[in-house]
């Protein structure tokens, strides 16, 4: 089957093109266009659309144990997650894998990582990305507070024993990457600690939060896993807590390091009600620091649900509960709290969240280093990402949403004042090539000749929240999946893994391990190929050479 | 898996109690199915790929799915939906709880692992044992676990609306309340909020199966009020027949637990209105397809309608089916993913003694594949 999409405009900056032009698809890939006269099996007329490679999401609550506790203790909230504006039909369907999966492909996303699996539960979380249709997905398995790598740590085993239990760990789990939570402070919190910074201690085990993170950033690039370790850091959502992301990006020195959802480390003390953007002073750091990347978290109005393996920081937040419950879950490893919550555009603390994480979107002028996330469901569920696309596309759009604002506290950001505007390139940039580089994926975000057919179109127009709301025609590997904004084709894309090598002795090790601590098999949490109901469920990512 | 896994042409099959090809069978069930006022998949004692094809076929004929201990789970889950709690896993309380305080009865039925599990090793958060503290609100004074004596901390606490009031004074004196008459003398009381007090962490333990709404929702009120100091988390035992495995797969694929209804087009749970018993008592459904592949009893109210059963070959019913299709047990007959109750998780269990017996979603997927042929003929 060979496609031609014919005068689109092409906005591909891994290739850095940005023209009207032709694009041709052979069966599940992108191809150059023939030099032999072949004909097109069918062509596609884009004039007025614009091509982008399939957006990939790199950190969105998708799928595990946490996110469904979340689906059953709000029975009440399916409704967040239709798509806006709410009076469709779509209003009444659950929050499901389905779902998730078709909401996703009619924005023109076609990868999604689920950064948060706990790697006892990684089972669990593949069975509900193999009933997730069309797109691709991944997902990060979190290390860090365990009581493995701290024992590894506080005998001072080395390096060497925490990258191969990282490269076990991710074969065992079927992990794209590695991701710590609260580095140390959800281990404190099971000895009764409520606060935790980067340099504090944790009990018995005698090992910082710098020295997680620096063990596990190494271990992983070591490992030679592409995505560099994928941190929460300490203190989240608590003011002044800047200065923990600003002390964690100076400890990362030159290795590579992912900051997750920064806005919610965006906070200074200033202000009427000490509560102020701090996002100038860690966009000024991310820029200077060339081996870091981050991704935003941003906040939308309206009722969400907090899903976290940071229980202590959950746990903490739990009096703030819109409706007025939550779970907080002390598991083997992190645990989690899920913990429902209500952004309101009145609310000054909710008015700094929204203007921080649009400042990091402005302050951070390389878009190969900053991602677009709302850490769905966090800051907001993914089905607002179009109306963020038009806040960072258009002044204007901001400046009406910053109008509803309480005038005090914008007054303690710099949101007013910035000007700048996305461009479609950056947008591609930071939706698409620079999530593919930083995961390894080099045969997606991109459109050159060899790339996997995942292909979006837009309509190009006024209303760019429209656009990207509802892509014309979206591809999944070369099958046309969406037409005019509305899934018109089913199927189910791969869950993406990398294996690094595994030492046999670390084998031996967990079974010992799991044997003396709990009495049971360490191979309780295997994923076997044969256990997810799809045909070839997993698709290999090679590591860093 | 299953699914990828031959079946035996010989499975054992009957229509109206006489032996049928498996073809036949679930044939017949199909037409069942296809004239039904309004069907229901009930019991659902079925491993994650059965429960997933409960679903599928659930939202197919526009049917009800109803677990057989959903009482129980929603009961659980009744508190997740309206309060604050706190939870732990089987594995963080074996390694770290100091203080175990069990509450009411049948824990070691709904849990058989119990005391192997949990109870008998000592704890060990760090690196030395540390010896823990088991404390029991029992039904009655003389009550025991079988195979387990030493070191348990027996208090009469009575049960139902007396275990209630219980914890409600337990929870009073925790925080130094006052409290009138009790079940328990007011000594044992403080003895007991002391204990549970100067637990470094705590955890309580108990099944749904057993207790009331009302008892729960004071034990997670409770949980709530020790963490204000130290740490303390709750294990609700979960269900047999995989009733958390079930309980997961409905989160995932419809948003919402069992108790949900196909028939108008989206799913929609209604604890009251879908119940299956409910539903067959007042003749609102006219034929129940019946799951159960762990061997548990089928309930009488099955007697008054249509039923279609897939379960174990020996299964005993008061009134013969009107078909009946025998299935293997999963993780016994066929690999299967199902809930564990030592991790807390879903675990991937390899056949023990593989046969060619098909699993539930194997005869699912036989009757949706007769679905539409049975729709074809006239009524």
């Amino acid at each position: 089957m060979l496609i031609r999409i014919r005068n689109a405009h092409i906005v591909d900056p891994a290739n850095r093109r940005d023209e009207i032009g032709d694009l041709w698809i052979r069966d599940d890939t992108i191809v150059a266009a023939p030099q032999d006269g072949a004909q097109a099996d069918e062509t596609v007329d884009a004039s007025g659309l614009i091509a982008m490679a399939g957006g990939i999401d790199i950190h969105s609550h998708i799928a595990g144990a946490n996110v469904n506790t979340a689906r059953l203790m709000l029975p009440e909230y399916h409704r967040a997650h239709a798509r806006r504006p709410a009076e469709t039909p779509l209003s009444k369907v659950g929050w499901t894998t389905f779902e998730t999966g078709r909401l996703y492909a009619e924005m023109g996303f076609t990868t999604v990582v689920e950064p948060a699996v706990s790697p006892h539960h990684a089972l669990h979380a593949h069975l509900e990305l193999a009933d997730t249709p069309i797109i691709d997905k991944a997902i990060l398995a979190i290390l860090g507070n365990d009581d493995f790598v701290l024992g590894l740590m506080r005998s001072g085993e080395g390096a060497s024993a925490i990258r191969d239990h990282v490269a076990w760990t991710m074969q065992t789990t079927r992990a794209l990457g590695i991701k710590v939570v609260n580095p140390g402070g959800v281990a404190a919190f099971k000895d009764n600690i409520r606060n935790f910074s980067f340099d504090d201690v944790v009990p018995y085990y005698g090992v910082t939060s710098r020295a997680i993170v620096k063990a596990l950033q190494q271990a992983v690039h070591e490992a030679g896993v592409p995505h560099p370790l994928h941190v929460h850091c300490n203190n989240l959502g608590l003011p002044g807590n800047f200065e923990t992301a600003l002390t964690t990006i100076a400890a990362a020195e030159d290795l590579p390091l992912h900051l997750a959802h920064l806005q919610f480390y965006g906070y200074g003390k200033e202000g009427p009600q000490g509560f102020s953007s701090a996002a100038p002073q860690l966009g000024e750091a991310v820029n200077a620091a060339k081996n870091v990347t981050i991704d935003v978290g941003q906040v939308m109005f309206g009722q969400t649900v907090t899903i976290s393996s940071d229980v202590l920081r959950q746990f903490s937040a739990r009096g703030q509960a819109r409706p007025k419950k939550y779970a907080i879950i002390d598991g083997d490893s992190n645990g989690a709290g899920i913990v429902p919550y209500e952004y309101r555009a009145g609310s000054f603390h909710n008015a700094v969240q929204f203007a921080a994480g649009l400042e990091l979107f402005l302050l951070i002028d390389d878009p190969w280093r900053v991602f677009f996330t709302t850490d769905h469901p966090n800051g907001a569920p993914f089905t607002t990402y179009p109306e963020i696309f038009a806040l960072l596309m258009d002044k204007d759009v901001r400046a009406q949403w910053a109008s509803r604002l309480p005038p005090d506290a914008l007054a303690v950001t710099t949101l007013p004042s910035l000007t700048r505007e996305y461009s479609l390139t950056e947008i591609a940039t930071m939706t698409r090539a620079a999530p593919a580089k930083l995961l390894g994926l080099s045969d997606r975000g991109h459109l050159g000749a060899g790339a996997r057919a995942d292909v979006a179109l837009y309509r190009s127009g006024k209303d760019i929240a429209q656009m990207f709301r509802a892509a014309a025609r979206v591809y999944k590997d070369g099958d046309l999946v969406v037409r005019d904004g509305v899934v018109t084709h089913y199927r189910y894309g791969r869950t993406l893994q990398v294996t690094p090598a595994v030492e046999a002795s670390m084998q031996r090790r967990m079974t010992e391990y799991y044997d003396a601590r709990y009495g049971l098999p360490s191979d309780f949490m295997r994923v076997p190929e044969g256990a997810i109901p799809r045909p070839q469920p997993f698709e290999a990512v090679a590591c860093r050479s | 898996m299953s699914l990828k896994d031959p079946v035996s042409a010989e499975a054992a099959a009957s229509i109206d109690g006489a032996p049928a090809s498996l073809d036949d069978a679930t044939a017949a069930a199909a037409r069942l199915l296809a004239r039904s006022r309004q069907p229901l998949i009930a019991g659902l004692g079925a491993d994650i790929e059965g429960a997933r094809a409960v679903i599928a076929l659930g939202q197919r004929v526009g049917g009800v799915i109803d677990h057989m201990h959903s009482a129980a789970l929603l009961r659980d889950l009744d508190c997740l939906r309206e309060a604050g709690i706190m939870l732990t896993t089987p594995g963080e309380a074996r390694v770290r709880a100091d203080v175990l305080l069990l509450v009411g009865d049948g824990l070691l039925q709904t849990w058989p692992s119990l005391i192997e599990r949990l109870l008998a090793p000592p704890a060990r958060p760090e690196g030395a044992e540390v010896k823990r503290r088991i404390l029991w609100l029992a039904p009655r004074a003389d009550a025991t676990i079988p195979g387990f004596d030493r070191d348990l901390e027996v208090f009469a606490a009575g049960s139902s609306a007396t275990l209630a009031a219980t914890l409600a004074a337990l929870r009073a004196r925790v925080k130094g309340r006052p409290v009138t008459q009790t079940q328990l003398s007011l000594a044992a009381l403080d003895a007991l909020a002391g204990a549970v007090r100067g637990a470094r962490f705590g955890v309580a333990v108990w099944t749904a199966a057993s207790l009331g709404a009302l008892e729960i929702e004071m034990l997670h009120g409770l949980v709530r009020d020790l963490n204000e100091t130290t740490r303390f988390s709750t294990l609700p035992l979960s269900a047999p027949d995989n009733g958390a495995g079930v309980l997961a797969a409905c989160g995932w694929m419809t948003g919402f637990p069992m108790r949900t209804g196909f028939g108008a087009g989206v799913p929609i749970h209604d604890p009251w209105r879908f119940d299956a018993e409910r539903l067959v008592a007042s003749g609102e459904s006219d034929c129940v397809l019946w799951i159960s592949a762990f061997g548990a009893a089928p309930p009488a109210w099955l007697s008054a309608v249509n039923v279609i059963a897939l379960c174990e070959r020996t299964t005993q019913f008061a009134k013969e089916p009107n078909v009946r299709i025998a299935i293997g047990r999963p993780g016994v007959d066929h690999d299967a993913v199902m809930h564990s109750s030592d991790t807390g998780t879903l675990v991937a269990a390899t056949a023990s003694a593989r046969s060619g017996a098909p699993s539930v979603a194997h005869a699912l997927e036989r009757i949706g594949a007769s679905l539409e042929d049975a729709n074809a003929q006239p009524c």
